[in-house]
């Protein structure tokens, strides 16, 4: 049997991500085991730190291998860049958050590390094999993640509730792929994609597709594949709801990205209507939804279904400008809403409350957090100067220009209803009477990334430029094998 | 000659952002400090731009243009012709003075003061703009700050009328956002520039059945700012419930960037849906001025009475841009130059009495004008400027907007005097009932603006006031050399 050459250059970060891996297992062992210190934590840190100089350093990275199972391109460089910032704040929030735990947060980081993994081979598949595996690597640390907080109630509740509308969806997603095998005999991205190009759609594939689409559905949160997001993002540890809201999302529009621009491209006329549609459906139910909410992380947990359906807009247009658009999008939503959870953190930990109701006056108790999560807030609204206005308006220029001007009516309706409950909850910190004077600490470390997201949100806003070049880079250097 | 760089309008207010923001939030004489020079500075740099605009060469000046977001075709471009000069002016004056009357604020000093700038920053940088997303970037700048500072800051039932507000001008903007980005992709110049997309259009108009769908979805828009009936109904509570300084900086000048953007980017963009759609827009014009009109009279407190009269004058822009001639469109420019400098007159002195009385009751103020002589004469002038007596700006401007309305729509222009009517009726009623008659004894110990500082703001609104209502024609060359190219490439 011959074994087909492998370009290791081109697995390198996931290698160098496995070995650091395996090493912090052993490092963990080796440990004793009442050490206080954060070691493995740290050294993460300093792990995650040199890897995002030497990812940076590979810009230029192109080819396929493991037999064309794996690509790396521009697309595939962009949101392993884009999960490895990601993880600068969960890794963050995370050290903060265990601080009570003791010896268990050590697993906690291993599984981080591994859900990275999972993602970054998401970002690269170009077989439907490799997609579905990566994909559980995924989920599973998530699954465990989500429930990680034994004694508490709502996190068995969140990590059982995810874990089974999960499985639900791996089932489709298997199922789907099955179905398209039978069709193609190929589960190869660049098979299906050849033979996408000269068959119309038969009712095969057709079925196949709406279960694929289901299972993505369910990894972006968009309707009506969210019934988990509420409980889940409110019962998850509140670094595993970031990762989810951010990582696991941007994992899930990769995807889609990679299917529906790429492999199906050859149907999207078929397609940008279902699109559209569930992009108008999603956002208006997401916003709508969290009007009502009492709860800080249900309410982003279904603002977090309302960006899905603006980042569906992209989708539907199916142009380079509307996955431009997702890109610059995702960007904006990286920063703006790891800011969100880092103040919810920080705040829980000290106040031990994620009501609403008692973020009452937090700007006369931490005026940075306040400030932040103001910031946080009107970006995910889409106000300039900040980061999520000039998302929204690439989106709402693509669907405009392909000729969906009921969908961006329906955007601006619900950028309107967004605004009212995201105003509502800066009231609550800038207007409202403190409930309590203390002031709430906030740890040099935390100030400074803090800073750094608020940096975030305000230069994407402003200097939108370099940002806009690395989101069509993206685009335009995706791999297509037959374009 | 030196010409002013525009940047500096920008920048100058900007750095004193940065240094307010620097400074600890207990030093509130020092944060003051900062906040009056740093909107001195665009206001001087504003009345030298004014100054130094030529109105014989006409067409944009003293251009600034870098490119920023290369692929989609937009550019830091700043520029001045007549009208935005004078805008720039508008608000110069008001922000000054918006500054200088907020020393009753005395609670959270440092973040009002940040709020503040922050309006104003993104209101210079709306006028100033000559690239269309930019505009709309600097003018959605302003809208969180202010929320924030009527929900904060504001009377009684602020936080109702500050998500009110909010949300209908945010809904606006992103009525208008859409009609926007349609423009753009539907003139296939890849570029938001203003300059060049009026160039374009000049000779090869988009066709009638894309202007006619684009044009009055930036109308609706940009008319829900600018009070619109029936979209006017955020501007009585918002105006009544904010602190004064938000009153004064909206009533006078923001609302007025939904004019300015109906005049840039739909009359001259797409002028045959704008003679297919501006007669509807007249009657309803009407509209607000009569019925606005009319429910002003109904009110006893004074702020909501300016709110509404704030709406009804409107109906007066609205009037002077379905005109289609220099005469009209001189007015409306005039206009909303004038009614901004009343209005902010008008609700910077109500704000005064308010601070003092805890009221803005009619029936429970009465003769304040006896211990008030300086104010209540103050707010007597602003009234009949407001109502038109000649001799203020707001006289000259309503001519024009008649005269030129005349031709074309009689009847709406004989229901637009008797707004004017109507208004006198309301003004002369809130003189009656709050300022003259017999003093309510509660009120004895008034104290009037005594030193000269405390009566500077009034003072440069309304010598501006009587100023450009006594000479005219300084502003009105300005103005008409842009409104004649308007003119001619719309007709």
């Amino acid at each position: 049997m011959m074994i087909p050459a492998i370009n290791w250059s081109l697995v390198s970060l996931e290698v160098l991500m496995a070995i650091t891996l395996v090493s912090l297992v052993a490092v963990d062992i080796a440990l004793p085991k009442n050490v206080k210190k954060d070691w493995i934590g740290t050294l993460s840190f300093f792990a995650l730190f040199g890897l995002i100089i030497f990812w940076s350093t590979q810009g230029d990275l192109r080819g396929v291998t493991f037999s064309g199972m794996f690509v790396m391109d521009s697309l595939a460089w962009f949101f392993k860049a884009f999960f490895l910032i990601a993880m600068v704040f969960v890794f963050a929030m995370t050290k903060e958050f265990f601080k009570s735990l003791g010896e268990r947060r050590n697993e906690f980081y291993l599984l981080l590390w591994l859900a990275l993994i999972g993602m970054c081979f998401v970002a690269s598949s170009a077989d439907f094999l490799l997609l579905f595996i990566s994909i559980e690597i995924l989920t599973i640390s998530l699954y465990v993640m989500t429930a990680y907080l034994k004694s508490d109630k709502l996190s068995i509740e969140a990590g059982m509730k995810y874990l089974i509308l999960g499985s639900l969806a791996s089932g489709f997603l298997l199922y789907g792929i099955s179905f398209l095998y039978g069709t193609t005999h190929s589960t190869h991205f660049d098979v299906i994609q050849s033979f996408c190009q000269t068959h119309a759609m038969s009712s095969m594939t057709l079925f196949a597709l709406v279960l694929i689409l289901a299972a993505v559905g369910f990894k972006i949160a968009a309707v009506p594949f969210h019934m988990w997001v509420a409980d889940v993002y409110q019962g998850a540890p509140t670094p595993v709801t970031a990762l989810l809201s951010v990582g696991s999302k941007a994992a899930g529009f990769i995807v889609l990205i990679r299917l529906f621009f790429g492999v199906f491209a050859a149907w999207h006329f078929e397609w940008s209507l279902v699109l559209a549609i569930l992009s108008a459906i999603t956002m208006t139910f997401g916003n709508l939804v969290a009007m009502f909410q009492k709860n800080i992380k249900r309410l982003l947990g279904y603002s977090s279904i309302s960006h899905a359906g603006y980042l569906l807009m992209g989708a539907a247009a199916g142009s380079a400008l509307g996955i431009s658009g997702m890109n610059f999008y995702l960007l904006g939503y990286l920063f703006t809403n790891l800011a969100a959870f880092l103040v919810i953190i920080l705040f829980s930990i000290a106040v031990k409350s994620d009501e609403i109701a008692d973020y009452a006056g937090l700007s006369q108790r931490s005026s940075l957090l306040a400030c932040t999560m103001l910031l946080a807030l009107v970006s995910l609204a889409g106000m300039p100067p900040l980061a999520g206005f000039f998302g929204k308006f690439i989106l709402l220029m693509a669907v405009i220009k392909a000729k969906y001007v009921w969908l961006a009516l329906i955007a601006g309706v619900n950028i309107v209803i967004s605004l009212y409950y995201y105003l509502m909850v800066a009231k609550r910190i800038y207007v409202d009477a403190p409930h309590s004077s203390t002031p709430i600490p906030v740890s040099a470390g935390m100030r400074l990334l803090l800073v750094v997201a608020i940096f975030g949100i305000i230069a994407i806003g402003i200097f939108q430029g370099p940002f806009l070049d690395a989101a069509m880079t993206a685009v335009n250097g995706m791999y297509l094998a037959h374009p | 000659m030196i010409t002013p760089h525009l940047s500096w309008i920008l920048l100058l207010p900007l750095l004193g952002l940065g240094l307010v923001c620097l400074v600890p939030s207990a030093k509130t004489v020092l944060i003051r400090r900062i906040s009056k020079v740093a909107v001195l500075a665009p206001f001087i740099l504003s009345v030298w731009v004014f100054a130094a605009y030529n109105h014989l060469a006409g067409g944009f000046q003293f251009v600034v243009n870098v490119p920023w977001v290369v692929p989609f075709g937009i550019s830091y471009h700043l520029g001045v012709d007549g009208i935005n000069s004078l805008m720039l002016l508008l608000l110069g004056a008001i922000s000054f003075a918006a500054v200088l009357i907020s020393g009753s604020i005395t609670e959270r000093v440092k973040t009002y003061y940040i709020l503040l700038l922050i309006t104003i920053i993104g209101t210079y940088g709306a006028f100033l703009s000559l690239d269309i997303f930019f505009f709309y970037f600097f003018h959605e700048v302003a809208a969180v700050p202010v929320f924030l500072m009527i929900a904060i800051w504001g009377s009684e039932r602020r936080e109702f009328a500050a998500m009110k507000l909010t949300l209908f001008l945010v809904a606006g903007a992103a009525i208008a956002l859409i009609g926007l980005l349609a423009l753009y992709l539907s003139t296939g110049l890849q570029t938001f520039d203003l300059v060049a997309i009026q160039q374009q259009l000049v000779n090869h108009p988009l066709p009638v059945h894309v202007q006619s769908w684009i044009f009055p979805l930036i109308v609706l828009g940009f008319g829900i700012t600018l009070t619109l009936w029936p979209f006017y109904t955020w501007a009585p509570v918002g105006y009544a419930e904010a602190p004064t300084a938000i009153s004064m900086l909206h009533a006078g000048v923001l609302k007025k960037m939904g004019a300015y953007a109906i005049i840039r980017f739909a009359i001259q963009l797409m002028p045959q849906a704008a003679h297919a759609w501006m007669p509807i827009i007249a009657g309803l014009a009407i509209i607000n001025i009569i019925y606005c009109g009319i429910v002003a009279l109904t009110q006893r407190d004074l702020k909501y009475i300016l709110g509404y009269s704030s709406c009804s004058h409107m109906g007066y822009i609205l009037l002077g841009l379905a005109c289609f001639n220099t005469i009209g469109l001189n007015g409306v420019v005039y206009l909303m130059f004038a009614h901004g400098i009343m209005a902010a007159l008008a609700f910077a002195l109500t704000g005064f009495v308010a601070d003092q009385t805890k009221t803005r009751n009619l029936d429970e103020l009465g003769g304040i004008i006896k211990c008030m002589p300086f104010i209540g004469t103050c707010f007597m002038m602003a009234a009949f400027a407001s109502a038109g007596v000649p001799g203020f700006a707001n006289f000259v401007a309503e001519i024009l907007v008649l005269l030129g309305a005349w031709d074309q729509y009689r009847l709406f222009t004989i229901l637009a005097v008797l707004g004017l009517v109507i208004t006198a009726i309301y003004m002369l009623k809130a003189i009656r009932l709050g300022f003259q008659g017999p003093l309510n004894p509660r009120f004895a110990q008034l104290v009037d603006a005594q030193t000269l500082s405390a009566k500077f703001p009034y003072v440069i609104l309304m010598a501006l006031l009587i100023f450009v209502g006594c000479w005219p024609t300084v502003i009105l060359t300005h103005i008409g050399s842009s409104t004649k190219t308007i003119v001619e490439s719309i007709q």
